[in-house]
């Protein structure tokens, strides 16, 4: 288990536990801890808000149902992961290709960010991108990856999951992933060229 | 672009949130789907529930039941004490004179020959074919069919 990702998992154990044993309270708390986590994952996969509430209803279900055959083989952390992206990628193949993108708003804080203002303005102040703007740049950029690029470029990028855990909750392997990375990057910057900092 | 910038334009995506108050709907939305789970009967229940409704409708009395299984097996240990024993295997073949016609004659192991060999007529009134001059003719044999015993016509099933 990374360092990165053990507080997040303390704890899981013992709430696997007592749901297993029949304790509903455990897994609302373990809807609690993961939801927000797994909102992103689904989110930034689909584009579309609507959608992945609906799924994310059905990934919790899922889980809660299967929960009596969890094992512990892997942790909690990467079984629910992995249920969540088993269950995006089903999605997305039956999914309508017409599908309008439906995007929340971003968190104000964006403006303060030192990444957003580099990567907006440029370098000159005069020729700044709207926040909006460079949301459906980024959103357009990300929908044009592959499933399996899209996926390690979420989970690596936006989430910040290490390769191990990532290649973990996938099946398959650390060099698999960073391979799969470092096609989706190239395909990225192609998408993002004029966001080139100087 | 080297990799290190574009990383950090990507991560900006993690500012896209949903609603405040999100995450209390989504819960509580989540127990009201596993309560409609819950309330939702399955298949084999509804099933059952029509089958339970259906047999008081029908007004047969509960002992009615039992009765009649009673009498069923009353009826099965009459049955198979009546069933006389078989102490040795009955024949039943059946010989038959040769004086009738040969169209009248039943069909019996006894009277089978083989097929495309000749029938000796001696033991049977069959009328005799005209004496043939030729020494070319060829005597009267009973010959199947040219067709194979499991043929079936692609039509049929």
């Amino acid at each position: 288990m990374s360092a990165e990702l053990e507080p997040l998992q303390n704890n899981d154990q013992e709430l696997v536990a007592r749901t297993q044993g029949g304790d509903p309270g455990a897994f609302d708390e373990l809807i609690v801890k993961y939801s927000p986590r797994l909102y992103g994952l689904v989110y930034h996969m689909t584009s579309n808000h609507e959608d992945t509430n609906d799924l994310l209803q059905d990934i919790f279900s899922k889980a809660y149902r299967s929960i009596v055959n969890f094992r512990g083989n892997s942790s909690f952390y990467t079984w629910m992961h992995s249920i969540a992206v088993n269950m995006t990628i089903n999605f997305l193949k039956r999914r309508n290709r017409r599908q309008h993108p439906s995007l929340n708003d971003p968190d104000s804080n964006i403006e303060n960010d030192p990444d957003f203002i580099a990567a907006t303005s440029n370098g000159d102040p005069t020729k700044e991108v709207s926040i909006h703007e460079l949301q459906k740049k980024l959103n357009a950029s990300m929908q044009k990856l592959s499933h399996d690029h899209r996926i390690v470029v979420t989970m690596f990028d936006i989430q910040g999951i290490p390769h191990a855990e990532i290649a973990k909750i996938l099946k398959i392997s650390e060099g698999t992933v960073r391979s799969r990375l470092f096609y989706a990057h190239r395909q990225l910057q192609n998408s993002l060229h004029e966001f080139k900092r100087n | 672009m080297s990799y290190e910038p574009m990383h950090k334009i990507i991560k900006l995506k993690r500012y896209e949130q949903p609603p405040e108050g999100y995450y209390e709907d989504f819960l509580r939305e989540f127990h009201r789907r596993q309560r409609a789970e819950l309330l939702k009967p399955s298949l084999s229940a509804l099933i059952m529930e029509r089958l339970s409704g259906l047999i008081p409708e029908l007004r047969v009395p509960a002992m009615a039941f039992a009765g009649a299984a009673a009498v069923a097996v009353i009826a099965s240990v009459a049955i198979i004490r009546e069933t006389p024993r078989q102490d040795a295997p009955r024949a039943y073949s059946v010989s038959y004179t040769s004086t009738l016609p040969y169209s009248q004659v039943p069909v019996t192991i006894q009277n089978m020959q083989p097929v495309s060999l000749r029938v000796d007529p001696s033991g049977l009134n069959l009328p005799q074919p005209p004496p043939q001059s030729s020494p070319l003719t060829f005597p009267s044999s009973y010959l199947l069919p040219a067709r194979p015993a499991n043929h079936e016509s692609p039509l049929s099933f």
